[in-house]
């Protein structure tokens, strides 16, 4: 399985993708002057900009190298080749899960240094009103990108059973928006307003609380950005949450795939 | 034991609205090792719906297959097969050289040993010049001829060919014959799928005839060729297998 | 060829269009500007988990919405305020992200002095108070608000007491006590804008602490002045002028905000502008 990842992964270091995300990239340049718009947040304004910019960048491609990788592989006929391999369907998707895995951890870490440089760039001129925690900041980068393989585990279960891009690409930002509103709506079923709501309406709002992902457990953003101290389980759990939510979705994936006909 | 394996397989492809292709029916075949196969029958006939099943990408709807004696449903079956597809595609971004590395780790080929067998089937097929070239950039030709490189390259005792002639010049189809002539020395079984008669008339040991997803009779090329057989029609003096073919499809269409 | 004349003539067209697109975009109503902002529970749905930084530009927009008005009134050019749109987007900028700083600042600085909205900021400044648990501004400035609009001294009083604690010092409480218990309303608005134009570091939020404290110093000036005349004359003058003219006002006093000053009946110092940056059609 790991030639596979490897494969993979040239693929995506050869791809156009790369160009597109060093273009980016250059957004950080911006972000110290767009920070001194700020009144009282200066340095955290830089925090939250050089954050969001990696965040955005790893969200794309999650979604696009995510939600077209089986696509094109069966769209360009080359899965015929792959899978004449002697390689279960279940490792050909988990090959190519890790390999876009490790594209996205790859990414996160060259964007996170990026964004590290220039928090810190911004904070010699204008530091934050509480002494910058740069372990909160990896804690986020971390987090966010654990949150954007979850979207690509996401992205792979609409693949397995969908014939073009539409479902994996317009499926996944739905279900990325889903997730990250549950839990606004639990909240909103624990206050007095939200426990008048019909029992059913409740039922059906828990209902998807529990089964859709829940991307709010990755936001860690507050914490990096204004210095909030993390508590441990704020780490253990979503990284435990993490690891069953996306075992369960390559698993469905897989169950679906190697049922899957290749015409 | 038989080399490849088919008993009263069938394949329906369900459509839209309840339309349905009854793509097989009743396929019955079994392949020695150290034969050469040959697979005819028009378009739409049936031959690679026959050869995906056998490579596990499509499964029967009846009847079951195997190769080596593993049945094809489990990925180990493909240890022991070279495999073409029908038009073959790969990872464009990859150049033939790292195709063949991959593919040979696939196969648990390593080191020096895969280096040597890849350089050799690069100058085989005549891909030496291109092998650092993105195969995106390759002709149809030779994909086809890299398709036929990373089939042979972990010398499997099964090779299992969709059309391995088609988009070859004359000297690569040439190559071909040569190669699957060697392949049936070595006493490697070679199953394949063509249109073109007089390829499978000068290679192949047996040929199989299917119409409409029904195997409408498996001979011997011998047998075929011989005059005033009682199974070959028509002229006599000038026996050939697109002659024979040709009746066997009139007859079937009936 | 045919292709090269469509391009060209296209792009001639285009070119012809931008200026007047431009400045059409200028000459839109003041008020479609600072835009309208969805509903908060809709933007904490679309904006995933992007909060933070779509809370940072909804503050951005309000203050470069109120940049661009304080200069146009100061050019006098007439326009139509929307202040009362400001207070909606601060609003959802802090259900975005609760502890934007920008944002409570922002409604202390401004939406507090021009728009009297003072209930909405001390909500405002409450909410935030949960969140920035560290930080003695937001009780300082409910403190100020209670004590200097409201005149509920008890509220502020507990509110000093919280900043005092948040910044170890006593400060807040002496503030706190001696200005309330005096009444001095201008001492203490001074002492407000002294420590909100240190903290200062926005160039229109600093010009607007500027301005306010110049009409306040003003203010106690002439208050000072009439305190003298009180003592001095043992009866309290009518007017300004009647100060001026006893010689107790060297210079004339200026309203930095373009109105004049005059004595109320009941004695107090007021301008006819109200301390209005802008001209008052927002405070409806
Ligand atoms: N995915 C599918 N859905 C419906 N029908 C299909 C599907 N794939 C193949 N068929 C039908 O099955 C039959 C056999 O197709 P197959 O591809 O096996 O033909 P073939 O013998 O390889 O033909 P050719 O010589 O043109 O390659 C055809 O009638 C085809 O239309
Ligand atoms: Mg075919």
């Amino acid at each position: 399985m790991h030639h596979l990842i490897l494969i993979t992964w040239k693929g995506l270091l050869r791809d156009r993708i790369l160009q597109g995300i060093l273009v980016a990239t250059g957004i950080f340049l911006f972000i110290p002057s767009v920070s001194v718009l700020s009144m009282r947040q200066v340095g955290e304004l830089a925090i939250t900009l050089s954050l969001s910019l990696t965040s955005f960048i790893l969200l794309l491609i999650a979604i696009f190298c995510g939600g077209t990788a089986l696509w094109k592989d069966i769209d360009r006929h080359s899965i015929y080749s792959v899978l004449g391999l002697p390689i279960s369907r279940t490792n050909y998707l988990l090959g190519k899960f890790f390999g876009i895995a490790g594209f996205l951890l790859l990414i996160s870490l060259v964007l996170g240094l990026l964004a590290s440089a220039t928090i810190w760039y911004v904070s010699l001129t204008d530091p934050p009103a509480r002494p910058i925690l740069w372990t909160n900041i990896l804690m986020a980068l971390t987090f966010d990108c654990l949150k954007y393989i979850m979207v690509v585990a996401v992205s792979f279960l609409f693949s397995t059973v969908s014939t073009s891009f539409f479902l994996p690409i317009f499926g996944t930002i739905t279900l990325f928006l889903g997730g990250n509103v549950t839990q606004e709506v639990y909240d909103y079923l624990q206050t007095p307003a939200g426990a008048a709501l019909p029992a059913l309406t409740k039922q059906i709002a828990l209902f998807l609380y529990y089964l859709l992902p829940n991307f709010a457990v990755f936001d860690l953003k507050a914490n990096a950005v204004y210095s909030i101290p993390l508590p441990a389980n704020g780490i253990l759990l979503p990284l435990a949450y993490s690891l069953a939510y996306c075992g369960l979705l390559l698993s469905a994936a897989a169950m679906l795939f190697t049922r899957r006909e290749l015409h | 034991m038989d080399a490849i394996t088919i008993e009263a397989l069938s394949k329906t492809f369900k459509g839209k609205r309840g339309r349905s292709v009854e793509a097989l029916q009743g396929l019955q075949l079994s392949i020695p090792p150290g034969e050469v196969f040959g697979f005819l029958g028009p378009n739409g006939a049936g031959k690679s719906t026959t050869i995906k099943i056998l490579m596990g990408l499509i499964r029967a709807t009846g009847g079951q297959a195997s190769i080596m004696g593993i049945p094809v449903s489990s990925h180990t079956a493909r240890r022991n097969v070279g495999y073409l597809p029908e038009n073959p595609s790969f990872y464009d971004y990859l150049t033939a050289e790292e195709y063949l590395n991959f593919t040979g780790k696939m196969f648990g080929m390593t080191g020096p040993m895969l280096h040597e067998r890849s350089q050799a089937m690069l100058h085989r097929l005549d891909l030496w010049e291109a092998r650092q070239r993105p195969i995106r950039t390759y002709s149809k030709g030779m994909t086809q001829r890299l398709g036929l490189a990373q089939a042979l390259l972990h010398d499997p005792q099964v090779y299992i060919l969709d059309e391995p002639m088609s988009g070859l010049d004359p000297i690569g189809r040439a190559l071909v014959k040569e190669i699957i002539l060697e392949l049936k020395a070595a006493g490697k079984c070679v199953f394949f799928s063509t249109h073109i008669t007089s390829d499978a008339e000068a290679i192949c040991d047996r040929v199989g005839i299917i119409l409409q997803g029904r195997l409408q009779c498996v001979e011997r090329v011998e047998t075929i060729m011989t005059p005033d057989a009682e199974l070959s029609p028509g002229d006599s003096a000038q026996q050939s297998l697109e002659k024979f073919f040709l009746e066997i499809v009139r007859k079937g269409s009936h | 060829m045919k292709q090269a004349l469509s391009l060209t003539l296209c792009a001639a067209f285009l070119l012809c269009l931008l200026a007047p697109v431009a400045r059409h975009m200028q000459e839109r109503p003041f008020v479609q500007r600072v835009g309208v902002s969805p509903q908060p529970a809709v933007m904490r749905f679309v904006t995933a988990d992007q909060k933070q930084i779509f809370g940072a530009l909804e503050v951005l927009k309000v203050l470069i919405y109120y940049g661009t008005s304080l200069e146009k009134a100061q050019q006098h050019q007439d326009i139509v305020h929307d202040f009362q749109g400001m207070y909606p987007l601060i609003k959802t900028a802090t259900r975005l992200d609760p502890y934007n700083m920008d944002a409570y600042y922002f409604a202390q600085a401004i939406l507090v002095w021009d728009m009297r909205r003072i209930d909405e900021a001390n909500a405002l400044l409450d909410y935030g108070m949960q969140y920035r648990t560290w930080d003695f501004y937001l009780p300082f400035f409910a403190g100020f608000n209670h004590a200097y609009f409201l005149k509920d001294y008890d509220k502020a009083t507990f509110y000093y007491k919280r900043a005092g604690e948040l910044t170890g010092s006593d400060l807040f409480i002496r503030l706190a006590s001696r200005y309330m218990y005096e009444a001095n309303q201008t001492g203490l608005a001074i002492a407000y804008l002294q420590t909100m134009k240190a903290g200062a570091r926005n160039e229109t939020i600093k010009k607007s602490f500027d301005l306010r404290l110049t009409a306040f110093m003003a203010v106690k000036r002439i208050e000072d002045a009439q305190a003298a005349f009180l003592r001095d004359l043992g009866r309290p003058a009518k007017t300004i002028e009647e100060i001026a003219q006893a010689g107790y006002l060297a210079t004339p006093v200026i309203d930095p905000y373009g109105g004049t000053f005059y004595l109320d009946n009941t004695g107090r110092v007021r301008t006819t502008s109200k301390f209005a940056a802008l001209p008052s059609n927002n405070a409806k």
